[in-house]
């Protein structure tokens, strides 16, 4: 058999009639969803703001993440997990929590990065994150009679990931990435499909009422359908015929769902190229792999090695980078780090996970500096749950609340944020286990929606907005309960 | 089950076909350091399986309907598997030695079943291949038209079980743990499963074995599960599923409970009691086995439908307390190492033995053994059945698997699930009820029969009728491994040296998707996943292969087979050896389309035949017209050049399998 080989043939042009296609029909939703919102307050954005959220999936183990340090604690953590536990001269001390009290934790050993962003203030650490409807103690929890809602599907791995990023659990269509998304549409007029941006596959987070997620290529931004230009198959009418064949509305609803996704990635794809071709112009790579230009440097490539987070966080600088010819004031992103399940392997894993979260991280936040532009963007942590305290021998089970990380030039760092909860894994009512309900799951200090809530301020939106975007935001208006005290908002963004 | 990220690199023009596939984006393994055992988990060892008997035969002469469940004829009585390991293995058994042929029973009508006997079209019949299995031949369309389509379905269930999986890494020399590191890698599982999606002949029950795997996942992508023997592992899990695929539920819940490729993945291997310092049982196969492979989160009517409370709220199934006791059930297990333990020579470069030693394979094919002294013996109470304290591994494990097989959730939540991926994305909550009926009582008074469940969806007036083809929302989105699959298929796909090595074709510029390679055990999309801002949004309506629908993966998809097409095949490395060693480029694995090419001159008959093949004729007129229309563009003639032909052919192969009348399988 002799396989036909194609022949590479120019693709220079679009084709009038699918340049044609891409502009008509539903391949703008977005657009034409904007006049329809035009109550909504939008951003008062000449400035240009870029919020990222990390997702480690799989529900990362916040003990071994930020670790508790102090002696006693130390013993506490190290008691419950056995095999498990670090060793306290290995882990990078950070210093005390801001409460007053003895409480000190440290870093993870593989999180030296990450250490220097804490020490020079860029990084600050969230205590005891996860989904709440409203403050709930343990005693709330225990309490069957269903007067103290609690967040559906907990420990639940798809599902917590769904509260997380959109307040319900699978089958959610809407996120918070996505409603600030809906804010910032108008200001970004004309680069709606560059608001959310997702490199990690799909993701409801990402989705608002009109804001539309668009998935990019970590790799090269976009995607060309080369045989839909041209000539395909030795022929331009086979590119014609193809190019309209694949962006065919339809009367059926997933024919037509599918036509639009294709619709959009045409509509982009050159738009998304140009800017990053841009934007990048001389970020060439050297024989070692290294950037030549210079503003990409921190993504070496042992940065790169083996780390997808870090191919997609410089992809997210390229794209910052080319922000101007997008056009975009506002923009959303969404990447994703694996592996981070370990119910078995928990050393090995974590520090493989750590290792490069943390060269991640810090590659990106000294990328955005060297752009100038490190008090625009915000990183954020996000993760399915956090997980047991209680070794199950070789690894840790699913578990609630966690420890997070927010990194960038507007983040007060340097700082513990929120309540540093007691270290137990016991069968106690209160004392020591007042803030875990089972093997040291941890009952979150902090709800979801306050931390995203001061991420959404600080990115712009109003505070009468917010309860429109975090429904049970409005339990939490500062009150006291069981020595936890529950702000709208934290004070981990400075704003200005 | 960690989520790994979708990873994506640059398009691939066509003439960098062979870095799609070649080992620097995939690399073959490297001749590993004999270290590199230090770094894998070890500990394997040999077991006795508990195999897989097999499904069926002696099925007895029917018995007329009575119920509003349909009658699929009495089948078989399925034994339950004793929960000691049989002494049976998968290679003492011989291939094809199950199920033993029996009369086809009759299947009778009733409402909603079976009202549409028989295929009285070959667009209908192509359909209904389509969806039981992978592609459609006019040798099989001529099959099924003469008879119905049950007894089409009981040609499929009494066809001996073609070759397992195992015994072909044996008969391609897999199986020697040399410099070549097979022992450490599990690209010989691709190579495997490939071979068989692309050319095994029982097909319906490999095609079920498939929507099995998504279901029951276990995924090779997991990269902190790495052992030793890991294709033979994954390997066997296929070969599980294949042979259980027309047997019984709960034979299959244990054998997958106690294989080692599912003990890796959710870490039953190794899994301890509590050591009253504090250790505590590994919950992560406690809840997923209820989550993911019987119940679910929430209790459900027959229909699949969430029962609510009186809040109007959806009723869970287990709480946090049912997850940390069941746990404690699946403790004390580990691979068998009662044989094999290091007894298997490594040899070097030179094919000298190096003295350095590794577990036998067996130890991923024997069922995982229990060490009472590391199971858990306290009192464990879960969805309201209790275990004593003191009572045996094997009786622990057998209450326990008895009572998840049978809450009455696992019917509809298999069945709708089952219906997901073979028929429709969202099946009335009828034709749910009718399949979960036939799990309940397959018409013998037997629970899980798995043959029943095939027989009441495929049947199914909802899949067999009209209707469906004219509703707006009837069909899903073919996944993008079975579209590839269907091809190979279609085209009468080959491997020249039967080595098929076709790589992982997950990467987002290859196809997004590889079988037994899913992110996570949450599979490569949820059964309940809702694509955002579309109109099924709007009605919480799902389409779970949408989750892999995005900008990225919809060009990668086009750009893969713009290559595929054109190249008739896929370019492989040194075909004729298991591993990589001259980079000799060889078009190894190849279609023919001299069928296609015989008619090309005339593009309306081309386009037709392709119509039926790929689409089971759901190609609207005006789409036939506008390929037509594109390819008339250059007309060709009886006596036109073969090249002009086979760009003709291969122009409307992409045409077809672009169009989103053909994505969307109705």
């Amino acid at each position: 058999m002799t396989p036909y080989k194609s022949s590479s043939s120019s693709r220079r042009k679009f084709l009038l009639q699918s340049a044609n296609l891409a502009l008509t029909g539903a391949g703008l939703p977005v657009a034409l969803n904007l006049a329809a919102m035009g109550q909504a307050a939008a951003f008062n954005a000449n400035d240009y703001k870029a919020l990222v959220c990390i997702f480690l999936a799989g529900g990362n183990d916040q003990d071994n993440t930020v670790v508790s340090y102090d002696a006693e604690s130390y013993n506490a953590y190290k008691a419950a997990r056995g095999q498990i536990a670090l060793d306290r001269q290995a882990i990078l001390p950070l210093g005390g929590v801001s409460d007053g009290s003895s409480r000190q934790y440290g870093l993870h050993p593989a999180m030296t990065g990450m250490q220097g962003l804490y020490q020079s203030g860029k990084a600050g650490i969230v205590l005891n994150v996860g989904p709440l409807v409203a403050p709930l103690n343990k005693a709330q929890y225990l309490d069957q009679s269903g007067k103290f809602p609690r967040p559906p599907q907990l420990f639940s791995h798809n599902d917590q990931a769904a509260v997380w990023q959109c307040g319900e659990p699978e089958g959610a269509t809407i996120g918070w990435g996505g409603r600030m998304g809906d804010l910032a549409l108008a200001g970004n007029a004309g680069a709606s499909t560059f608001t959310c941006i997702s490199l990690a596959g799909n993701t409801a987070y990402l989705a608002g009422k009109s804001a539309v997620m668009y998935q990019g290529s970590a790799g090269t931004g976009s995607v060309r359908i080369n045989a839909a230009y041209d000539r395909s198959f030795d022929s331009t009418y086979i590119a014609s015929a193809v190019s309209q064949l694949i962006q065919k509305p339809s009367a059926h609803v997933l024919e037509n769902e599918y036509s639009k996704v294709t619709q959009r990635a045409m509509a982009a794809e050159a738009a998304v190229a140009r800017a990053i071709a841009t934007g990048d112009a001389a970020n060439g790579r050297d024989g070692s792999g290294n950037a030549t230009n210079p503003k990409f440097a921190p993504f070496t490539a042992a940065v790169l090695n083996n780390n997808e987070l870090s191919s997609a966080l410089e992809m997210v600088a390229r794209i910052i980078a080319g922000r101007n010819l997008l056009g975009a004031k506002r923009q959303v992103f969404y990447l994703a780090a694996g592996g981070f399940d370990l119910h078995d392997n928990l050393v090995a894993g974590q520090q493989k996970n750590m290792h490069g979260l943390s060269n991640a991280l810090t590659a990106f936040y000294e990328t955005t500096k060297l752009l100038a532009i490190d008090s625009s963007v915000t990183t954020f942590t996000a993760s399915d749950f956090g997980r047991t305290l209680s070794s199950n021998g070789d690894g840790s089970d699913h578990g609630w609340g966690g420890h997070h990380f927010v990194v960038g030039g507007a983040v007060d760092g340097g700082k513990m944020h929120g309540y540093a909860p007691p270290v137990g894994a016991g069968n106690l009512a209160d004392g020591v286990d007042a803030w875990q309900v089972g093997q040291g799951r941890l009952l979150p200090t902090t709800s979801v929606d306050q931390y995203a809530g001061t991420l959404a301020k600080w990115f712009g939106v109003e505070d009468t907005e917010l309860n429109g975007i975090f429904p049970n935001l409005k339990n939490f208006y500062g009150q006291t309960q069981s020595g936890i005290t529950y702000p709208r908002t934290l004070s981990f963004m400075k704003l200005s | 089950m960690n989520r790994t990220t979708q990873s994506d690199k640059a398009p691939v023009a066509p003439q960098d076909f062979a870095a799609v596939l070649s080992p620097q984006s995939a690399p073959e393994p490297a001749p590993l350091e004999l270290s590199a055992t230090s770094q894998l988990t070890t500990g394997l060892s040999l077991l006795s399986a508990a195999l897989l008997a097999a499904c069926g035969g002696g099925s007895q002469p029917g018995e007329t309907f009575q119920s509003s469940s349909p009658n699929l004829g009495p089948a078989t009585n399925p034994t339950l598997s004793p929960t000691t390991p049989s002494s049976t293995t998968s290679t003492e058994l011989p291939a094809g030695s199950t199920p033993s042929p029996s009369p086809a029973p009759p299947v009778t009508s009733a409402s909603g079943f079976n009202n549409y006997p028989l295929a009285t079209s070959d667009a209908q019949a192509a359909r209904f291949l389509m969806q039981s299995q992978f592609a459609v031949s006019q040798t099989e369309l001529a099959e099924l038209r003469s008879g119905t389509y049950a007894v089409y379905l009981q040609k499929q269930f009494a066809k001996r079980l073609g070759q397992l999986g195992w015994d072909w890494l044996e008969s391609r020399g897999y199986s020697t743990a040399d410099k070549y590191g097979y022992v450490y890698t599990p690209w010989p599982a691709d190579y495997m499963v490939w071979s068989q999606l692309f050319a095994a002949p029982d097909s319906m029950r490999k095609r079920c074995a498939l929507a099995l795997s998504e279901f029951f996942v276990v995924s090779m992508q997991n990269t902190t599960a790495s052992f030793l023997w890991r294709g033979h592992a994954f390997t066997h899990y296929w070969d599980t599923l294949a042979t259980n695929a027309f047997g019984n539920f709960r034979k299959l819940l244990e054998d997958i409970t106690l294989n080692p490729a599912m003990g890796h993945f959710l870490n039953t291997k190794g899994n301890q009691k509590e050591d009253g310092k504090g250790r505590q049982a590994d919950e992560n196969y406690a809840r997923e086995v209820m989550q993911l492979f019987t119940i679910g989160l929430n209790q459900l009517k027959l229909d699949g439908t969430e029962q609510l409370d009186g809040n109007g709220k959806p009723i869970p199934t287990y709480a946090l307390n049912d997850v940390t006791n069941l746990s404690r059930v699946f403790t004390g297990y580990d691979l068998d190492n009662a044989q094999g333990k290091n007894s298997v020579d490594i040899i070097d470069a030179n094919n000298r033995v190096t003295g350095n030693k590794v577990d036998s394979k067996e130890s991923v094919q024997r069922p995982m053994v229990l060490d009472e002294s590391k199971h858990s013996t306290l009192e464990a109470t879960f969805l309201g059945t209790t275990i004593p304290a003191g009572t045996q591994g094997a009786a622990a494990l057998k209450i326990a698997l008895d009572a998840l097989f049978n809450h009455p959730n696992v019917g509809p939540f298999f069945a709708k699930q089952m219906i997901q991926r073979l028929v429709t994305s969202n099946p009335s909550p009828a034709y749910v009820a009718r399949v979960a009926s036939a799990f309940n009582n397959n018409g013998a008074g037997d629970r899980g029969d798995m043959k029943a469940i095939w027989t009441a969806i495929l049947l199914d007036d909802e899949a067999r009728g009209p209707q469906g083809l004219t509703d707006p929302s009837f069909g899903k989105l073919r996944e993008p491994m079975l579209r590839f699959t269907q091809w190979g298929r279609t085209f009468g796909i080959k491997s020249a040296q039967g080595s098929w090595k076709v790589f992982d074709t997950s990467n987002s510029d290859r196809l997004g998707q590889a079988p037994l390679r899913a992110p996570s055990v949450f599979n490569f999309f949820r059964p309940g996943y809702v694509p955002p801002n579309t109109p099924l949004a709007a009605s919480k309506t799902p389409a779970p292969e949408f989750q892999l629908v995005n900008e990225l993966s919809v060009c990668n998809y086009l750009n893969f087979m713009t290559i595929v097409i054109n190249w008739q095949g896929l370019p492989v490395y040194d075909a004729d050896k298991r591993y990589i060693d001259a980079a000799v480029e060889s078009f190894d694995i190849s279609v023919d389309y001299s069928k296609e090419i015989a008619i090309a001159e005339d593009a309306v008959k081309l386009v037709n035949r392709l119509n039926l093949l790929l689409c089971a004729g759901q190609l609207s007129q005006a789409s036939i017209d506008l390929m037509v229309q594109a390819l008339n563009s250059k007309p060709l003639t009886q006596g036109s050049p073969e090249a002009e032909k086979s760009s003709r052919v291969r122009g409307a192969i992409f045409m077809v399998m672009a169009a989103n009348e053909y994505l969307i399988q109705k």
